[in-house]
């Protein structure tokens, strides 16, 4: 038997009325919420998970807390991955608020965003009340069960979220603080502004100029001591020294190979060409042979540095006028040393040259950071490492220490590039200069979080372990 | 009974060293494109604390946090057994010495093998993650790892304890009730097999610096006779005080023989010497050139530079007479050879280790 048609079951005006009253209720009795739909940036197939997530809009409505008694769940967890809070929490939005104010907005041109038409469980709420971050695990819509004919609500079950790599980018600092201390966090220390080294040089008769590896030995365990014959000249300063340089060790292996020979002192005198040897270091092999010069560049002792410079990071690029001799192996070439502070140490000479009639000039190139290393990073900015190409996102910025701390990082940095921040005065509005900065060092472990203490045992066991075959998992 | 201290701690090293296998584990997260945006490092700790402390250092401030930051590993100590299959002979005692040292003897008994069972856990959030952590460990065991741990540093003692991979499991609440969080935990279970050291005594007993062998002509101590006696002291086999007695004034290749030194009055034949590596024996010498044995003791001939340093390799080189020069500076753990010295008898004599004499 079909109904009886004389009784209305709802008309349109008393759904309407109903779905106000309760608009009216929850203006009156709610709190204020962030909605924050989840962008799938990158989801695993099979497995069938989003990976990649990013949470950077945010919409304000209405809603009615039901756990007015305090949350349920279990609260404060002791387990063995350390302190778990299970607080869990159902919330009452009004159906016609959220088409009106959430779904209407979204931007359905956007592969991102799935499934605008009602709430989606993995959708976050901020909540400020607590100032905490919960996610939709499930979203009841039939509770009322279909009033006068319509439904007029959704109920969000909602627990507290899990973070691990989101991002939470909503441009309000309540809600993006809420993550700027937790998660996986590197951290990067910068250098100050550079200034440039300089040296002065003179030339001499008899100087060792080239040391030429013949054989380059194998099978030490550190630089080996390398030793010259004595000049004829009688004096302790004509007497050439050296340096060992060696290779670096391969994956698995803790003795070298010599790379090369760096003269510290190309001494003066010399008639002959003197002996080398190397010897210690447990290695053997090594052969090589020297060579002498009329007319070679000096030793550069300290007092040559006139300006020891500041702020290098990595050697710079050291350059000498060329010789009048006119060809290419007569032009002595050198690398500096970088010293304690980021100060030029000392200048060794790969080649001290020949020829040369008067004193050459050596210009030392200027550190990655000169006239660099200002302006400021903000939170959630992408920086882009200008070498290395890989980027990641800030934390947060200490600018009196100079320590950034990073996340989301896309591939390694490199030590000595050049780091650079997205931020414009568009985004950052009163912001003076982009963050442009050379890089120190990179401490890819976490040693902000306090449930980790990989920091902690790897150091108690580098005291133990005997790792003469390397850790196979990687040591730090 | 017992109640003589020592503690070596060995269960907390065998701890560490388990936990440092584990400290550099990654995971990696991609995008659509397959570029990786994201890679991090796991966290790893010690699952047992003080609840107290757990919470005033992960809670420092009460103001809201998540629920958990993920991925997280745990490992913990679960169980300690005594292992009867590597058991040793429990009255057996070894000596040794720190190396490095002159001589400091300590008596040791025989270790006693123990069983550590261990268990990690590793909880993500993402199905992937737990496979790309479980990808990283589980290759590197078949079934077992070797790990070296310096167990009693007091006595160099350094043992390899293999770490064998025992069990591995995996759970993944997903089904039932929206209301429940999916969690996932895996479980693998190791065993340590270590060592557990005994207090280690200090021992009077010496090094022994001398050893002496009498040759009689028969088994009757009475109507045997004496015949021959060998001694044997040890010979440095490297310079230890760095004399630095003199120095050659010319280069020396590896083939050459004669040394050109400032002034020989330093030397005499059948001296040792030590330049840079390589050992010498000097077998003439005429002014101030020494003629020498190239690459003695082992040692391999090498170029020597004007200026090279010539240590004297000093010492008695008689075994009836006490430990002089580098010999007597021999530290524990090094090479030496030997200073000989056989005699010959006619008598009824034996040596007295009590009067020191032959009686």
């Amino acid at each position: 038997m079909a109904l009886n048609p004389f009784f209305l079951h709802g008309s349109a005006s008393e759904q309407r009325l109903v779905q106000d009253l309760i608009n009216e209720q929850l203006r009156m009795f709610g709190v204020d919420i962030y909605y924050m739909p989840r962008k799938f940036l990158g989801s695993k197939t099979v497995m069938k998970e989003n990976v990649l997530a990013r949470f950077d809009d945010n919409y304000v409505i209405e809603a009615y807390l039901q756990n007015y008694e305090g949350f349920a769940g279990s609260g404060d967890l002791m387990t063995k991955f350390g302190i778990r809070t299970t607080d869990e929490l159902t919330l009452v939005i009004s159906k016609e608020r959220y088409d009106d104010f959430v779904a209407s907005f979204y931007d359905t041109t956007l592969a991102e965003e799935v499934l605008v038409a009602r709430p989606k469980e993995g959708d976050l709420i901020y909540l400020p009340l607590t100032d905490s971050l919960f996610e939709i695990k499930f979203v009841e819509h039939e509770n009322p069960f279909y009033q006068l004919g319509k439904l007029y609500m959704y109920e969000l079950k909602c627990e507290l979220f899990e973070y691990e790599d989101e991002v939470i980018n909503t441009t309000i600092e309540e809600i993006d603080d809420n993550v700027q201390d937790i998660g996986y966090i590197a951290n990067i220390t910068f250098v100050g502004i550079g200034s440039t080294a300089a040296v002065t040089a003179g030339i001499l008769t008899g100087a060792v100029n080239q040391i030429i590896m013949i054989n380059d030995g194998y099978g030490y365990t550190s630089p080996p001591a390398v030793a010259i014959s004595t000049s004829p000249a009688g004096i302790t300063t004509a007497n050439a020294t050296v340096v060992a340089i060696t290779t670096t060790a391969g994956a698995g292996s803790t003795t070298f190979s010599i790379k090369e020979v760096q003269i510290t002192n190309p001494g003066f005198g010399y008639t002959q060409p003197p002996t080398v040897t190397f010897s210690g270091a447990g290695g053997v092999g090594a052969v090589a042979r020297a060579g002498i010069a009329t007319e070679g560049v000096t030793h550069i002792v300290n007092s040559s540095i006139s300006t020891t410079g500041s702020n290098y990071v990595t050697a710079p690029v050291v350059s000498i006028s060329t010789s009048p001799a006119g060809v290419s192996t007569a032009n002595a070439t050198a690398v500096a040393v970088v010293g304690t502070g980021g100060t030029i140490s000392a200048i060794r000479f790969t080649n001290a040259g020949f020829g040369y009639t008067i004193a050459p000039t050596i210009t030392i190139a200027d550190p990655a950071s000169a006239g660099i290393a200002t302006g400021n990073f903000f939170i959630n900015e992408v920086i882009r490492g200008e070498s290395s190409l890989s980027t990641a996102r800030v934390k947060s910025w200490d600018a009196d220490t100079k320590i950034l701390k990073i996340s989301n990082i896309a591939d390694p940095f490199r030590i000595g590039e050049v780091l650079t921040g997205t931020a414009t005065t568009i985004t950052n509005p009163g912001m003076a200069n982009t963050g442009r900065y050379v890089i120190q060092t990179i401490q890819y472990e976490d040693k902000y979080d306090q449930y980790a203490e990989n920091i902690v045992i790897e150091s108690e066991a580098d005291d133990i372990l005997d790792f003469t075959e390397t850790n196979p998992f990687g040591e730090f | 009974m017992f109640g003589q201290y020592f503690y070596h701690e060995i269960l907390r090293k065998t701890v560490i060293g388990f936990g440092t296998l584990f400290n550099a584990i990654e995971v990696r997260h991609s995008d659509d494109n397959d570029d990786v945006q994201s890679r991090m490092k796991v966290p790893l700790a010690y699952g047992p604390m003080q609840k107290f402390l757990a919470k005033i250092e992960q809670q420092p401030e009460l103001k809201g946090r998540p629920a958990i930051t993920l991925p997280r590993m745990s490992f913990e100590m679960t169980g300690i057994n005594y292992d009867a299959s590597r058991k040793a002979s429990i009255t057996q005692t070894f000596k040794t010495c720190n190396t490095g040292t002159l001589a400091d003897l300590k008596k040791v008994y025989m270790p006693v093998p123990y069983n550590i069972s261990f268990q990690l856990s590793i909880a993500t959030k993402l199905n992937d993650d737990m496979l790309q952590i479980l990808e990283q460990i589980l290759p590197y065991f078949q079934p077992g790892l070797n790990i070296s741990i310096n167990l009693v540093s007091s006595i160099g003692e350094k043992r390899d304890v293999p770490i064998i991979l025992e069990n591995i499991n995996m759970t993944d609440d997903y089904e039932g009730s929206f209301d429940n969080r999916r969690a996932m935990i895996s479980t693998l279970t190791f065993t340590a097999k270590t060592y557990l050291f005994g207090k280690i005594a200090d021992t009077s007993d010496g090094l022994i610096k001398r050893v002496q062998v009498d040759y009689f002509d028969g088994t009757n101590r009475v109507t045997a006779k004496r015949i021959q006696r060998y001694a044997a002291t040890p010979r440095a086999l490297k310079d230890y005080n760095d004399d630095a007695t003199n120095a050659i004034n010319k280069d020396l290749t590896a083939e050459q023989t004669v040394l050109s030194v400032n002034s020989a009055s330093g030397f005499s034949v059948d001296d040792f010497i030590a330049i840079g590596n390589e050992n010498m024996q000097v077998r003439s010498i005429s002014g101030n050139e020494l003629t020498v044995y190239r690459a003695v003791d082992g040692t391999t001939a090498i170029d020597h530079v004007a200026g090279s340093v010539i240590n004297l390799i000093s010492g008695s080189r008689d075994a009836s007479l006490p430990l002089t020069g580098d010999d007597a500076l021999i530290i524990a753990g090094d090479d030496f050879g030997f200073n000989e010295l056989s005699s010959f008898y006619q008598d009824y004599k034996e040596y007295s280790p009590s009067q020191g004499t032959d009686v």
